[in-house]
This record gives C-alpha cells, structure tokens and sequence, in this order.
C-alpha cells in the first residue's frame, strides 16, 4: 500500500509539474491544484496510525492520526484562497497582454 | 522613582497621540493650528519639568535604572538608564522639543493638514528621547532605528516635492546601513560584556578592550555613529535633508538627532576608549569632519545648506573630543553640545523665518533685511557671534576649552602641531561663515528688489529668542551653579571619572586665548575678502564631490540588481529545470538515496477498504492526467474536479471524514471559481487558448515529460523513504486524543485541534483567507480598472441583465427553483455544522464554503444583477470583518475569564442555559461561526468579483474576425484530433 501511495503521490507531482511548465495559463492553473492536492495527500498519509475509526474521543478502537487532518484540513482552505488570488493574476495579465500565453507576457522583466 | 523614569516618554507619546487627534475634521475645523501646537507643546513641557526634576537626583552620579524583564531566559530586559549624560540630553530634547512644536505652530499656520508634520515630530522626540534614556543595547537599537524612520518621515513631508523624497531617502539608507553596522557592533559588546544592560557594559571595560574582537567593535560601532552624525564620509546625506521643513531641522538636524552618534559613543567610552585604535579612528574622523563642514559651508549660497556644513563642523569637533583621554576633552564635549544646541537651533529657526516671510533663502537674493526686521538681525547678530566662538558669548567657551584639549594632546612632534592648526583654521572658517550669515542677509543693499517680506508673527518671533538669551544668559552669568553640577554630571559619565566643569569665561592671558585671537584674526580677514573667497571656493574642485560618490554606490547598486535580473529568464519552466537540477545535485552530493527501511506492508486486494482505496488511487492519478490530454479547458476542469473527489474519497477511508467534506465543498468551490473566470475572459482568448499547442516544439514537451518524470521519481522515492520509516507512535497526537474531551469538550478531536489546541492558526488561517478575497476583489476591480483594462459597465444594461444568468443566458425556472430552495438549505447545514461540528463531522469551514457555493449557484442561476438584488446581506467586506472581529472578540473572552487567550469556555454550561441536546453554546461555537463567516465572506467575494459581468461584451471587429478564423481551425482540429494544428 505505502509503494502505492508513494507511486501515486510522485505520479501526481510529476502531472503537477508537467502542467506547471505549459505556457497556457489555465493549464498553470490546474497544475497549482494539482500540486496542492499532491502534498495534502501526502501530508494526510503520513498519520502515525492505521485508522479503523474516524478521530472521535468517543470511538472505540484503532482511531485514525487526528494531527495530520488537522494540517490538511486548513491547508485545503488556504489553498483555495491562493488559487483564487493566482487566477485573478492570471487574467489580468490575459486581459492586459491580451493572450493567455504566459511566454507572450514578456514585458515584466526591467 | 525608577518606574516614573517611563513617565516622559509616554509624555512625549501622548503628544503624538494629541497631535494625531488633531487631524480629526471635527478638531481640524474648530481649533487653529497655533492653538493645537500649543496643547501639543504641554507633553514636553511636562517631560523636561520631570526630567528637570530626577536630573537634580542624578548629579550625584548615581544613575537612576529601570527594566521591565522582556525575554528573561535570554537575559533581555527593556531598561532605562538615567545618569548625567541621558539627563543633558534629555533636556534639550524636551526643552528644544517645546521651543520646536509652539514654533512649527505658527510656521504652518494657515495649514491645517499640519497635524501630520506635529504626530510625526512628536513621535521622532519619543523616539530620540529614548535612544538617550536606553538602559541596554537592545532597547537603545530600537529607539536609534525609530528616530531613523521618523526623521524620514519628516523629511519627505513634502511629499510632492522630487528632493525632499530623495533627500529623506538618501537620509534613511545611509542612517539605516550604518544602524545595521550598530546593531552586529552592540551584539557583538553585550556578547562580550557578559549583558545587554549598560551597567554591565561600563563594568566590563577590560574585558571589551582585551577582546580579539574588539577592532570589530570599534569599526562598527563607529559606522553606526558616524552615518548617525554626519562625519564625514558619510555626512553626505545631511545638506540634502535640509528639503525637511526649517522646524524639523532646527530640531534633528542641529540639536538632537545628529547627536546621537555622539551621544552612543561618548556612553561608550567608558568601556571601550582609552586605546590607541579608539582615539584614532574618532580622531581622524572628527578632524576630517571639522575642516570638511567648515570648508564646503563657507561657500553655499542656501542659507541653510550653511547652516548644516557647519553643523557637519561642530559634529566632526565633538567627535574628535569623545576620542581624547583627558577631563578637559569631555568638559569640552559638554559645553559643545550644548553651546552647539543653542545657537545652530536659534540660527535654523531663524532662517525660517526668513524663509517665511521672503520666499527664500538664497544668499543672492538676500540682503538689507535689517530695516524689516530689526529685532531679528538683533537675534542673528547674537547667535552669529556665539557660532563664531567671540566673547562673551557661551561659544567663546566652548572653543577656548576645544583648543585647551588640542594643545594637550600629546601624540608626536608633528601631529601635536597639526591639532591646534586644524582647530585654529576650522575656527576662522567658522567665524567668517557667521559673519556672512549676518551681513549678507541683513546689511547691505536688497540684491532682489521683487521680494517683499512680511513681518512674522509674535510667537516665530519668541522662539529663537530663548535659546539667544540663554546662550547669553551663561556666557555672562558668574557660574550658574546647577547648570555647571549638570554639565560637570554628564562630562564624568563620558569620561568615566569625575570631571569638575567650570563655567568661568575669563580665565586669564593663556595659550588657548592667544590661539582664540589669532583665528579671530584669520577668520575676520576671511570675513573680509568673503565674496573673493566664495567665489574662487564656488570655483574650485567643481567636478568632484562626495554626493557624486554616493550616487555611483547607489548606480552600481541599481546595476547589480540589473545584473541579476537580466539572469532570469522569465520562464517558469527554465527555473523548475534549475531547481530540480539542484535537488539531484543535493542528492548525490550527500548521498541521500531513499532507503526503505521497515518491510512495505501488504497489498491484500481481498480486503475491500484497500480495493477501494487503490480504485480512489487510481482516479485521483487517472483524472489528473487526463487534463493533460483534454484539450478543452472546461472538460479539463472537470477532470481536475474528479481528481480532486478522488483525494476526497482517499480522505474518507483514512477515515478522515471532517477533512474529506471540506475537500469535497472546496474541490467544488475551486472549480466553479475557475470556470467563472474563464467565462470573464474574452470569447476570442479562450478559444485560442484552447488552442494553444501542447508545445512550441517537439522538444519542448519532451523535455518537459522528463523534468516531470525526474520530478516524479524523486518524489516517489520521497514519499516512499518518508512512509515506510515514519514512527508508528505519534507523540503528540495521544495528548490530543486524551484531552480533546477533557479540556475543550469536543469529540471530535480534529475539531478541537482546529478550534481549540490550534485556534491561533486557525485565527491567522481566516485572516489570510479573508485578505485573498479582499486581494481578489482589489485586483479585480480596483486595480485592473485603475491601469485601464476595463472600462465600467455601462449603466443602461442593467435591465437586460435581469433575468440572464451568468454569460447571459436565460436559465430555466426548474434551475430557478433549485436556486431559490438550495440557499436555505444551506443555511439550514450550515447551522447544523456549527453547532454540531464540535462532536460530529463538519466545522466552520464546511459550513462556509457550502453557504458560499448555494450563493454561487446564485450567481450561475439568475447573473449578478439580479443576485445583488435578492441577496442583499451578502455583503462580503462586512463578513470577512466581522468573522475576524468575532474571533479575535471570542479569543479575548478567554483572556478574560478562562486564562489564556484562546482559553475554552462552555456559557451555555454557566450560566445553566437549557440548550438542544449536544449543542454548547461556547467560545468554541462562536469560533467555529466566526470561521463560517469569514470564509463566506472571502469566498463571497471571489465568485461575486468573477461573477460581475463582463465590461465589454461587444467584441472588436477585430477580435470577431479573430475568433472566427479561430472557430474554423478548432473545426479542423476536432475533425481529425490527432493531426497538429499550428
């Protein structure tokens, strides 16, 4: 299951960064989530414990790590919020330059 | 007593605070500025009758102390110190600071946005007050870098005017990379000395000077001192802050902030002086100093640009005495400073005044100004002969103890010579340029017939003349004798033995009186041939100066960054390629090859959890990779949406189910966030965009597949490395499980860590959220319309958009209705999820996201105008505040009555409220609706700023066109997809 996991999780990294490198602004866009889904997946799978139960102080047996839900519960928030914030970047730099190719936007340099 | 040592730089603070007030309308319009400044005035009237006061304890030389212990287990208090020194400081602070306010008041007069210039000069005597009562090095460091800020602040306070701004920057970085130097000089000192307080300081003297380190410390801290107080190099920036208003540099520039360089080290000298290095370094800078500011103030035509090369001089001088070893040396640093105090900031003011009333301050158009203002010439003539050193004035003092210490120096046969000329020539100077000061300004004929002065007020009038008088006042008076124990108190504390301080003028036919005569002689026959002099000075050595050296420190710089900058490309892809390159570098170089250490646990498929989990896998990784291969953005959003459910899934059989309903709204939210935007973008970008090749070349993808597939590799053996060896013990996790119940009342232990063990996160978390909405909403529609990419909607489509939804289709009532019933609903689960989130799945992110998304369908179902119009309390700003209030309102609570910031507390429990069944009404409920509210907030605002309709439908002709020669190639290209269009 770990191999899986880490197969999986590299898998999606490398979708991520392969998206990250296209010069379509959208597709820069998917990649972000991507990446972010990527490492919450991670970050969720490195719990401590096998889980039977979810992490309630009222459930008997093997409960699952509360700690690293905890992490990725708030970095889910936050990565919408940078998402967000990216996208509006995004396109009011296609509405500027008029294109949505990031090689086009040329004229932020000096 | 000690305590009360805090007392007048709240004061002085207060009258910040007073002067802020001010620039209320309500006060703004009532009360005249005159007035106000007086008010303002009381804070140091106040600070120097109580320093007045504990200064008269201090002259027994027992500095009084006092701290607050800060970081305690690092040995760091917040102190102040207050001695002899501190008190001559202190005083002309405060007594200059009241003379500065009453005048600044009437010099703005008919300005009432002057309130700005009062706050800051009351924030920047706060400030300096506190470099001079420091009781440690760190406290001092603050203070000095805040005297920095303020001092920049009231020098660019013209802020339209091009070299007022570059004059205050000019001031700031140099002040500030010299307090850079400080600060490693006063770490490296503490370190030594064993303590950051100065008491300790002063007594481990031998151990500072012993030390190998101790050239270090000397460069460094003279670096910061000498930035501080102009010498030479570095004077540079002083002239060009003269674009400050005339009272701010009578203030800093001439009797307190300039002095602070003075003032760290003369504290210092206890400790670290007495060594050859010690003398040299601020015997050189000093005497360097001295000639400089004498020599280049002699030939400025601006009235003040004199004013502050001789400023630059008496600096060089004081710091020249700091560096000898003999009492006379430190009793004549004293009387200096003071002396110094005196005149320079009578001579500013008056230079305002005049500046005032004529309009300018130009030497070559001054002239004659006698007949208007008699009293005034009076005021120079006095101040005039006090710079110029003459009898009986308290000048005359300070230069007869100056040369007294220049022929006492004992250091060889040619430099013992050297001294007392460069004392003799930087006098004569000195007096010549007094001289022109007065006569070039007010006898004379009037050069410039156009100018018509004014006669100034009664009160601009007054203020120079305090300092006037009491330069007088001591020259003439037989020893004022609490001055005398003053001056005698704070010379001892810079000379770390007792020094006896007399104030007598005449003191008999000696060799200092006799050097005095003959700079008099010199600098009158200067005086005399003055316009000769100026002109061949004005003349010669133009070329060259020491500003054109600052300004090529700062092209290189520029050029540098340049240099840096020309090194990016600009392409994401090529700074990835180099990062990656840099990791597998890191790899072999330490050899950190993954090494799998416990044996990978089996992948039975038999169990159904596991089968189900690889199906999650499997969609999660298959989902991504298809938005690769889809061309169409939407479809490729939806793939990434059905990716995003996978991890959902993956989450639900951790079991994680909080984080897997949140992953599920957000996965949601996002993706309804990028189809808005796309549909914002015009018709003719998204198609091209949809048709923009997978790669520019053939290599291009290629290549980038293997900088993805090294990455995926890595990461691969990563996660591995990092799975198969994590500890299958948590060390924190058990404390939560034991006391999520327990100490926060929560089952739900991923609730009460959100809420409860990590509430601050989570506090900062809503804040970051809510300031990416409002940074969306800003950029949007504040910014984009600001730099003109789009124009405003046109008021007259209101009525079309009516009953359009998003992208101006008509929706269907059955999608109404849906809208119209899904909005309370979600209100209803949001509810429920705050109330129960605590010992059942959901929190208050859920719940805002999911009130946020039935707000979005909204927006799809019936188009903004129409939205904004049945949902009125959406108002996004509103909420965002409101949930970041509420939980900071709610952490306070529990600063109050639990403990602790943060602290839980059950109300429905104490103040036995009958509630539902599991619900509690407590800090944790309010925290988890303050969350809900910011998120609606910041998410509202998102999708509200995407959802506003577009500015300009109608496309160009041109972009019509464009799109439809694009329509005919995406035709082509889902005719035969394997073929490339380019």
């Amino acid at each position: 299951m770990e191999l899986l996991f880490a197969l999986s999780i590299g898998a999606l990294f490398g979708i991520a960064l392969f998206q990250l490198l296209r010069r379509n602004f959208s597709r820069i866009a998917l990649g972000v989530i991507i990446l972010s889904n990527a490492l919450n997946l991670f970050l969720l799978s490195m719990g401590a414990y096998d889980g039977e139960v979810a992490a309630y102080a009222s459930a008997a047996g093997q409960r699952s790590d509360a700690l690293p839900q905890a992490l990725v519960l708030t970095a889910i928030v936050i990565s919408l919020g940078g998402l967000a914030f990216v996208l509006a970047l995004m396109y009011i730099l296609s509405i500027r330059y008029n294109t949505t190719d990031s090689d086009e936007v040329d004229r932020l340099k000096h | 007593m000690n305590a009360s040592l805090i007392l007048p730089l709240l004061m002085c603070f207060a009258g910040a605070l007073v002067a802020a007030a001010y620039g209320w309308p309500v006060l703004n319009w009532r009360v005249s500025l005159v007035w106000a400044s007086r008010v303002v005035a009381l804070a140091p009237v106040v600070a120097f009758a109580f320093l007045l006061d504990i200064a008269s304890a201090v002259m027994a030389d027992k500095p009084v102390v006092f701290s607050i212990a800060w970081l305690p287990t690092l040995g760091l208090n917040a102190s102040l110190y207050f001695d002899g020194l501190s008190a001559l400081f202190a005083l002309l602070i405060t007594g200059m600071g009241v003379i500065v306010v009453i005048y600044a008041g009437y010099y703005f007069s008919d300005d009432r946005s002057a309130w700005r210039f009062l706050t800051y000069l009351m924030l920047f005597m706060t400030a300096m007050l506190g470099v001079v009562m420091a009781g440690d090095v760190i406290t001092l460091f603050v203070f000095w870098e805040a005297t920095s800020i303020t001092s920049y602040l009231l020098i660019a306070y013209k802020t339209t005017d091009d070299a007022a701004r570059r004059g205050a920057l000019k001031a700031l970085l140099i002040t500030g990379g010299g307090g850079i130097a400080l600060l490693l000089g006063l770490l490296l000192v503490s370190g030594i000395a064993g303590g950051a307080d100065f008491a300790t300081i002063l007594n481990g003297g031998e151990a500072l000077r012993q030390s190998a380190l101790y050239p270090a410390m000397v460069l460094l801290l003279a670096l910061g001192a000498f930035t501080k107080s102009a010498q030479t190099p570095f004077h540079v920036w002083l002239p060009q802050a003269m674009t400050a208003p005339t009272p701010a540099s009578a203030y800093l520039h001439s009797a307190t902030m300039v002095k602070a360089g003075i003032y760290l080290l003369a504290r210092l000298n206890p400790a670290l002086g007495t060594t050859t290095l010690w003398f040299w370094v601020l015997t050189i800078a000093g005497l360097t100093t001295m000639l400089v500011g004498a020599y280049q103030g002699l030939k400025q035509n601006d009235l003040k640009a004199l004013l502050a090369y001789s400023t630059i001089s008496q600096l060089g001088v004081l710091m020249l005495l700091i560096g000898e070893e003999t009492d006379i040396a430190s009793k004549a640093l004293v009387i200096g400073i003071l002396a110094h105090a005196l005149y320079k900031s009578a001579l500013f003011l008056i230079v305002g005044i005049i500046d005032h009333e004529t309009g300018t301050r130009d030497l070559r158009r001054l002239g004659g100004l006698v007949r208007h203002f008699p009293i005034l010439f009076v005021l120079t003539g006095i101040a005039a002969l006090s710079m110029a050193g003459l009898p009986p004035l308290f000048g005359f003092l300070a230069k007869e103890t100056l040369l007294a210490t220049a022929i006492r120096m004992e250091v060889g046969p040619i430099v013992d010579v050297l001294f007392p000329a460069a004392a003799v020539i930087a006098g004569a100077l000195l007096l010549a340029q007094a001289g022109t000061l007065v006569f070039n300004t007010f006898l004379g004929q009037p050069r410039d017939p156009s100018l018509h002065p004014h006669k100034p007020a009664l009160g601009l009038r007054i203020s120079p003349a305090i300092p006037v008088f009491l330069s007088l006042a001591i020259g003439l008076l037989p020893e004022p004798e609490p001055l005398a124990q003053l001056l005698a108190s704070a010379a001892s504390a810079s000379f770390g033995d007792k020094v006896k301080v007399s104030l007598a003028i005449w003191t008999g036919i000696n060799v200092p009186l006799l050097l005095s005569l003959v700079a008099i002689s010199i600098g009158t026959v200067i005086f005399l041939n003055r316009s000769r002099v100026r002109a061949w000075m004005q003349n010669f050595a133009t070329g060259w100066s020491l500003d054109r050296a600052y300004t090529r420190v700062m092209q290189l710089i520029d050029r540098a960054a340049n240099l840096i900058t020309r090194v990016q490309t600009g392409y994401i892809r090529h700074y990835l390629f180099i990062m990656l390159i840099g990791l597998g570098v890191m790899i072999v170089w330490f050899r950190a090859f993954p090494s799998i250490r416990a044996p990978v646990s089996n992948l039975s498929l038999g169990d159904g959890t596991t089968l189900l989990r690889v199906f999650a896998l499997l969609v999660t990784v298959a989902a991504a990779a298809l938005t690769i291969f889809i061309r169409r953005d939407f479809l490729a959003i939806l793939g990434l949406s059905a990716s995003g459910l996978g991890v959902a899934l993956l989450m639900i059989l951790e079991p994680a189910p909080d984080v897997a309903l949140v992953q599920i709204v957000v996965d949601i939210l996002s993706t309804l966030v990028i189809v808005l935007l796309l549909t914002r973008l015009p018709a003719a970008l998204r198609l091209r965009s949809s048709n923009l090749p997978l790669r520019s070349r053939r290599s291009g993808a290629v290549r980038d597949a293997l900088i993805s597939l090294g990455a995926a590799v890595v990461v691969a053996a990563i996660v591995l490395t990092a799975l198969t060896s994590r500890p299958r013990q948590s060390a924190v996790t058990p404390y939560y499980e034991q006391n999520a119940k327990p100490l926060t009342g929560a089952t739900d232990i991923v609730g009460a860590i959100v809420v409860d063990f990590r509430g601050f996160d989570t506090l900062i978390e809503i804040t970051v959220f809510g300031l990416a909405g409002l940074g969306v909403y800003t950029l949007l529609r504040y910014a984009s319309r600001k730099a003109g990419d789009v124009e405003r909607a046109d008021p007259r489509r209101r009525d079309k958009l009516r009953t359009l939804g998003i992208g101006g289709a008509r929706t269907s009532s059955f999608m109404q209705l849906l809208a119209h019933v899904t909005l309370p609903l979600s209100l209803i689960v949001a509810a429920t999820h705050m109330m129960y989130g605590h010992d059942q799945p959901g929190d208050g992110f859920t719940a805002g996201v999911i009130v946020s998304l039935a707000v979005g369908l909204c927006y799809v179902v019936f188009g903004y105008e129409e939205t904004k119009r049945r949902l009125p309390w959406v108002k996004s700003g509103y909420l965002i505040g409101a949930g970041v209030l509420l939980a900071i309102v709610n952490a306070s609570l529990g600063a109050l009555h639990g403990g602790a910031f943060l602290a839980p507390i059950d109300f429905g429990e104490r103040w036995g409220l009958s509630l539902p069944q599991g619900f509690h009404l407590s800090t944790a409920f309010l925290f988890e609706m303050a969350i809900c509210l910011s998120v609606l907030g910041s998410a509202s605002y998102i999708i509200d700023t995407l959802g506003h309709p577009k500015d300009h439908d109608v496309e160009s002709d041109q972009q019509l066109q464009e799109i439809a020669a694009l329509e005919k190639q995406v035709v082509v290209m889902l005719d035969d997809r394997g073929v490339e269009v380019t």
